[in-house]
């Protein structure tokens, strides 16, 4: 089975081109393409993840080029984090693609949409399977290509063409980075190979210093991807794709590249003290700053977009703490909850036409399903006890406190108590109280766009159960399984005191929000109190935006226009003083084409002059 | 240097022919133009008498000073000259195609002026003409009789370009 | 043998020929471009003249070419001169800057 894994990849692959080729003919009906082809991809990935159960890690390579003694190697390689990759990447993307048929009816460009997240899906397969370096990087820009086209659907919409611009190019500058850390450790170790870095590190062959440098440029190519603070700007303004593909890409897929990326080099990362701390601190500082805008904006997928990018930070909290299990774990039960908060509130959005949560209000009435599904959602992310979120978060908590940051756990459970708040916030706000916006036409989606929720309602419930400190530690005992380097950075047992004061945090949250927001028993400004900054600033989203514009991007465009100057009067002018010396030739050549023969003679005998003076001076020939 | 008759024959002679052809260049009208080169053939002419060749001496005299001469100046009475207005080639031409001349004249002039070949007596002057007429009717005969032929094409070609254009005027 | 050296004979046809090529390049009346042609004519005539007079061989040869150049040159001038005319009647300019057709 697992020799075979190759394929799984290439389903979508073929879902892509087929759509590419046929998809004006087969119009709605491309839709079963996709379908059916990412359903292959789901079946094999549940088969080998299976298979990994019980069977040890199946790697195989060929040589792809060879330079000298340089040799690059292709292949795939199926251990326990690719394995799980697999499987949470084409279930979301097989739900995604089932839900997609509903969400984008009618949508004049659906074979185009469904060629899109055929190539998406592709190219995230292919990035969880690669065992080297060269490979994760060829699929990680291919990711970041299908992210543009799908960001950028709609692209006759400015926000959408800039929004999937600003995805493009913020994710590149985090590009460079792990482009220069990829080819400093291939100069160090003369290997793409993650087995050889590895053993190479292992050994003691690359200087500490190096590791660290080279795992920190890695870690910037991660904090692109998964949008950690400074470069999270993108991930919000991505909300302008189509909600299933924010479901796809912020959920489980793109923004999970990063950390996968960080966990799959985890042995790399856990050579350099600094890396690892380095990591902490951002995801850390990334998950309490993003739940902190996440307040207070009124944009449904904005909301959950922050919610998103302060995920990711628990993430990367996690995997900085030397919690791998915890940042893998956490990955995971993110992926299906994530996803199902995007796919009920596209399931909102398609049914009040609106994503301004002001706008929403009274929903759970009329929406049966999505109402519960999208509570599900919310008291799984809020941490409360039972579901998925709340055994990954404790996870993480733990691996904080073990970590040895008191100020990481701390901000940790804060953004714990802010997340449970502002997902409550926004639930209240959609689901109760009376509807503020216009509701007449309010429906329940279709049978396709609720099924693949209430599955992933499902899996958001009992996700959390392969991984908890009552039943068993199985996740973080396989994954670690076999696995020497990663064998100290498996399930952590940490004091009850923990779990209790999550519980305490994130019930606290939500009573607050009920408060607030249910009951109004607690005005809404009552935090902002006499100004108005703290909610301005918030709302601005710590002007990091206007922060940027003002300095790197007038930087580059002044650079920019600097280069301008030159093209158009340095280059432009030395091709304007070539041109206008060949015309200038032309017109003299044209001017001398008199048609007088006279002309012509003085010309020829003017020039045999000149060749007889040049003979009597030199003697013959030229010295 | 002796300045011996000969030597001042030839520098007479010189003068008139370089004089003739400085005239042609600097005269304002046609007629007076070719009149002045006739003075330069005559001197030419002169210079033939000098190098020992009589004969052509004389044919130089008939047929430039008397033949060409003559056609020339009924080409001048057939054509209409107005050099009123204003030339199109610039003065830029004349300065360069001087320039060139000069430069011409002066790598010629490297070449000739130090040359100093040998002279041995020659019989050149002892019955020209019957020497001519020996080598033409004889060595020559052929390029002799090809001129013939020549000068009759000339002739014939000449005549039918002069007539065929009137015949197309009267047309008109 | 003579007191004049060849030189000086050559050094006046060269003087000619300059004349001749000058006119020829710069005057604008055709008659006289023609006549500045038989002027180049006549100094290389003298060339050859002066060669078979001069030298370590001299023969009868070189009049009996300046015979030749000479009628040569008359059958030219006689053609010159008759295209001249034609030309003449079809421009109504002998005047050479104004014959371009060359350039169509």
């Amino acid at each position: 089975m697992m020799e075979n894994a190759w394929l799984i990849p290439l389903f979508p692959l073929l879902s892509f081109l087929i759509l590419l080729l046929f998809g004006k003919r087969l119009k709605e009906a491309s839709s079963y393409v996709g379908i059916l082809l990412t359903l292959a991809s789901l079946v094999y990935s549940i088969l080998v993840l299976f298979e990994r159960f019980s069977e040890p890690t199946f790697i195989t390579k060929f040589d792809w080029l060879t330079i000298g003694d340089m040799h690059l190697t292709a292949g795939f390689e199926v251990n326990q984090l690719n394995a799980l990759m697999l499987f949470i990447v084409s279930l979301v993307s097989f739900l995604v693609h089932t839900y997609s048929k509903g969400y984008m009816q009618g949508d004049e460009r659906f074979p185009v949409f469904y060629a899109y997240l055929g190539l998406f899906t592709f190219a995230m397969l292919g990035l969880v399977i690669s065992p080297n370096l060269l490979q994760t990087y060829i699929f990680w820009e291919l990711v970041g290509v299908g992210s543009f086209l799908l960001i950028g659907f709609y692209f006759y919409k400015d926000e959408a063409k800039a929004a999937a611009k600003k995805a493009f190019i913020m994710t590149r500058i985090g590009d460079v980075g792990l482009f220069i850390g990829m080819i400093l450790l291939f100069w160090e170790t003369k290997s793409f190979e993650y087995s050889e870095i590895f053993a190479a590190v292992d050994a003691g062959a690359v200087s500490g210093t190096m590791i660290t440098l080279t795992a920190i440029l890695i870690f910037i190519g991660a904090v692109g991807k998964s949008g950690q603070f400074p470069l999270h700007t993108w991930l919000p303004d991505a909300m302008e794709g189509p909600t299933p593909v924010s479901a796809l890409i912020h959920a489980a897929t793109m923004v999970a590249a990063g950390v996968y990326l960080v966990a799959a080099l985890f042995p790399l990362f856990a050579a350099s003290k600094t890396a690892l701390l380095t990591i902490a601190v951002i995801g850390a500082f990334t998950a309490i700053f993003a739940a902190s805008i996440g307040l207070v904006q009124t944009d449904i997928k904005r909301v959950l977009a922050y919610s998103t990018v302060s995920q990711l930070g628990y993430m990367m909290l996690a995997l900085g703490s030397a919690g791998y299990v915890a940042g893998v774990f956490h990955l995971m039960t993110h992926a299906f909850f994530k996803a199902l908060l995007f796919l009920a509130a596209g399931s909102v959005i398609h049914a009040v036409h609106t994503q301004n949560i002001e706008e929403m209000g009274g929903l759970w009435k009329k929406l049966k399903l999505t109402g519960p599904l999208f509570l599900i959602g919310t008291l799984a992310i809020s941490g409360v006890p039972g579901l998925s979120g709340f055994f990954s978060k404790d996870e993480i908590l733990v691996a904080a406190w073990e970590g040895g940051h008191p100020i990481l756990f701390l901000l940790a459970l804060a953004a714990a108590f802010m997340t449970a708040f502002y997902m409550f916030r926004l639930f209240f706000m959609v689901f109760t109280g009376e509807a503020r916006g216009n509701q007449q036409h309010v429906h329940e989606s279709p049978a396709n766009m609720t099924y693949p929720m209430i599955l992933l309602g499902v899996l958001a419930i009992v996700a959390g159960y392969v991984n908890t400190p009552w039943f068993g530690t199985f996740l973080g005992d396989w994954l670690v399984d076999g696995n020497k380097a990663l064998e100290h950075h498996g399930h952590a047992e940490g004091s009850p005191l923990i779990m209790i004061a999550a519980t305490v945090v994130s019930l606290a949250g939500i009573y607050l929000a009920y408060l607030m927001y249910s009951k109004r028993s607690l005005k809404r400004n009552w935090l902002s109190g006499t100004g108005d900054t703290l909610h301005t600033i918030l709302t601005n989203k710590y002007y990091v935006d206007e922060f940027y514009q003002m300095t790197v991007v007038a930087f580059t465009k002044g650079f920019s226009y600097f280069l301008r100057f030159i093209d158009v009067f340095l280059v432009g002018g030395l091709v304007k003083g070539v041109t206008g010396i060949v015309q200038g030739l032309g017109a003299a050549g044209s001017r001398l084409q008199s048609g007088q023969v006279q002309t012509y003679g003085a010309v020829a005998f003017i020039g045999l002059a000149v060749l007889v003076v040049i003979f009597a001076l030199t003697g013959g020939y030229l010295r | 240097m002796t300045f011996s008759g000969e030597f001042l024959a030839f520098m007479g002679i010189a003068l008139v022919a370089i004089i003739g052809g400085v005239l042609l260049l600097n005269l304002t009208k046609v007629v007076h133009m070719v009149v002045s080169l006739i003075f330069t053939f005559v001197a030419i002419a002169g210079l033939y008498v000098l190098l020992s060749a009589e004969f052509v001496a004389a044919v130089q005299i008939l047929i430039y000073s008397g033949a060409i001469t003559i056609i020339m100046l009924f080409g001048i009475m057939l054509t209409k000259h107005n050099d009123e207005h204003e030339p199109k080639t610039g003065k830029w031409r004349k300065i360069l195609v001087f320039l060139g001349v000069l430069g011409f004249a002066a790598a010629v002039y490297l070449g000739i002026y130090n040359f100093n070949i040998e002279q041995v007596p020659t019989t050149l002057h002892e019955n020209n003409t019957m020497q001519i007429g020996k080598a033409l009717y004889s060595k020559y005969i052929i390029p002799f009789e090809l001129t013939s032929v020549l000068l009759l094409v000339a002739l014939v070609g000449s005549i039918i370009l002069a007539k065929n254009e009137k015949k197309e005027a009267d047309d008109q | 043998m003579s007191s004049v050296p060849a030189s000086a004979f050559l050094a006046l046809a060269l003087i000619l020929f300059c004349i001749g090529l000058y006119g020829a390049l710069t005057k604008r009346n055709t008659v006289i471009v023609l006549i500045s042609i038989e002027l180049m004519l006549n100094a290389v005539n003298i060339n050859l003249v002066t060669f078979s007079k001069y030298g370590m061989a001299p023969s009868i040869t070189g009049q009996i070419f300046a015979l030749f150049a000479i009628s040569v040159a008359a059958a030219e001038a006689a053609v010159g001169l008759a295209v001249l005319i034609s030309l003449y009647r079809a421009r109504k300019t002998v005047n050479i800057d104004e014959m371009d057709t060359l350039k169509n």
